[in-house]
């Protein structure tokens, strides 16, 4: 029963066609990371263990023969216990890591929200790094031009705009990281758990927001351990266990059957 | 098949890849340029004063030493000179060394093109550069009455640019991506950086020297690059063997340098 796959309605009605709407197409992808048994990262160190023959290696398979689609409107969530794989599977359709076997398509847009603000730089003012993030993203400034008075009244900050953000609180950080992220317009949006920032009035203020991009036509992957966010979200779900597939499906079937699982622990 | 179709749509995104990593690397000089002189009253000033200021020092303490070598030029614009020059390779290979840690954050968690990184760090160094050159032009205006002149040549610095750009850029590239993996890199480098300044004629005439640490000058990069920008100063034209020797040590260290960067890229995430 908990093997049983399950295809979504359009996955039948158009089996092998090429599909415009195709935004990712993951084909078998699988990933290894060798590790060394022990961090070695001094030149000195290093050369004396591989005179001795000391350095040895673990592979490990984070992700595992995947294959998944994800098409124009419909949202997907990854669920699975810590270590699953969930987002290293996410950073690989962002393009932020290579697979070591199989390809990854993808089309349109995509803005990867992995981390709230990364490379926010903390020296620079609240106006200085809306520019700067959006460059990240890859805006150029006369695009984030367009987009900065929105970006400011949505994260509230007006007053803030050009004290330096090491002057900024966490939740501050946050809501600006969100402002910027959720005001692209991409055609997908890999989430890792950031869906929610801030107060409860910004939190409401966020998950509104994102469900005004996906009544847009916004695509979202999803990695979250909230399952009731990630049931109001998106259409389908796949559970990884250990890198691999566990099940795949309409996310009411998934959350359901790993909820169960988690119950039995 | 599908692979055949993969790459026709790879070269296509590449170039959107690479038009996006452009604007990224504007804005990264930009932050950098920026950050170096911020919250200082002098603020950008500091870019043409630095140089200056290190040149009086220099100047003033060597001038008896070593002005009275066998230089062809005035000796306050001979030390600025070599300063500028080695400066601008050991900026950007210095502010390269750390990068690829020090972006972590962006590293992992969005979609910049890796060689961005260290690039941005060699572009804002050239940026500072152009400052340099202001205060070089201000030092040469000023002995113009010790018999400084100004030659067109100095216009060929912009076809000399690039060679020592390649060559930054080289040594950058492989730095960074050995100090993910050996962090005392830095260490050596540190001390390495410092024998090479005294192994280029920064502040002395090559004369000085005897014949085998002349041999030894010989294949130092650094010498040939100082040696071309000082030419110019003096309004010779250097030949075209000159040409070919400072653009081949350019593309070859700029190749090996792609070379050990594209080798350690995949250990990037794993090692830092």
């Amino acid at each position: 029963m908990e093997d049983k796959i399950v295809l979504p309605e359009q996955n039948i009605t158009l089996p092998f066609e090429e599909d415009d709407n195709l935004l990712v197409d993951v084909h078998d992808v699988s990933i290894k990371f060798r590790m060394p048994t022990e961090r070695i990262d001094n030149l000195k160190e290093y050369a004396i263990k591989f005179l001795k023959h000391q350095i040895k290696y673990n592979d490990f398979w984070a992700v595992k023969n995947v294959s998944l689609q994800v098409k124009r409107g419909e949202s997907l969530a990854l669920i699975g216990r810590n270590g699953a794989g969930k987002s290293t599977l996410l950073r690989m359709i962002a393009g932020i890591l290579e697979p070591t076997e199989g390809y990854i398509e993808t089309k349109g847009n995509m803005v990867p929200l992995l981390k709230l603000g990364a490379g926010f730089d903390m020296d620079a003012t609240g106006r200085e790094n809306i520019f700067l993030n959006g460059a990240m993203l890859g805006f150029s400034k006369k695009e984030m031009m367009k987009k900065y008075d929105s970006i400011v009244e949505f994260s509230e900050l007006q007053k803030f705009m050009n004290v330096p953000l090491k002057n900024y609180s966490q939740g501050m950080l946050s809501r600006l990281g969100f402002s910027i992220a959720v005001d692209v317009h991409p055609d997908v949006l890999l989430v890792d758990e950031i869906l929610g920032v801030g107060d409860v009035p910004f939190n409401r203020k966020c998950s509104k927001k994102i469900h005004e991009l996906k009544d847009e036509g916004a695509t979202f992957i999803v990695v979250s351990h909230s399952m009731a966010a990630v049931k109001d979200l998106c259409n389908n779900a796949i559970w990884l266990k250990d890198g691999s597939i566990n099940m795949t499906g309409t996310v009411d079937d998934v959350v359901a059957a790993y909820l169960k699982e988690c119950n039995s622990l | 098949m599908a692979q055949n179709t993969l790459t026709g749509k790879q070269i296509k995104a590449n170039g959107l890849q690479f038009k996006k990593s452009m604007v990224i690397m504007w804005t990264m000089v930009k932050k950098n340029v920026k950050n170096q002189y911020r919250r200082s009253v002098l603020g950008i000033f500091w870019t043409v004063l630095n140089p200056l200021l290190t040149m009086l020092v220099m100047a003033f303490v060597f001038s008896n030493i070593f002005g009275r070598g066998d230089i062809n030029m005035d000796y306050p614009v001979y030390v600025l000179s070599g300063n500028i020059v080695f400066g601008l390779m050991r900026t950007a290979t210095v502010t390269s060394l750390p990068c690829m840690v020090n972006n972590y954050d962006l590293l992992t968690k969005t979609r910049v093109p890796y060689f961005v990184f260290p690039a941005s760090n060699v572009v804002s160094s050239l940026v500072n550069f152009g400052f340099s050159l202001i205060a070089l032009i201000i030092v040469m205006l000023i002995r113009i009455p010790a018999g400084v002149e100004f030659h067109w040549t100095l216009l060929m610095i912009i076809v000399w640019l690039p060679s020592i750009f390649l060559f930054s850029l080289g040594i950058s590239l492989a730095l960074c991506s050995i100090y993910v993996r050996f962090r005392d890199i830095k260490h050596f480098y540190n001390v390495f950086l410092t024998l090479w300044m005294y192994l280029t004629p920064v502040f002395y005439a090559p004369s000085l020297l005897n014949s085998t640490v002349r041999k030894v000058l010989f294949v130092n990069p650094m010498y040939h690059y100082l040696d071309y920008f000082r030419s110019l100063i003096i309004g010779v034209v250097p030949s075209w063997q000159t040409h070919v020797l400072v653009y081949a040590i350019g593309i070859v260290t700029m190749l090996l340098g792609w070379l050990v960067f594209k080798s350690q890229r995949k250990s990037f995430i794993i090692y830092i």
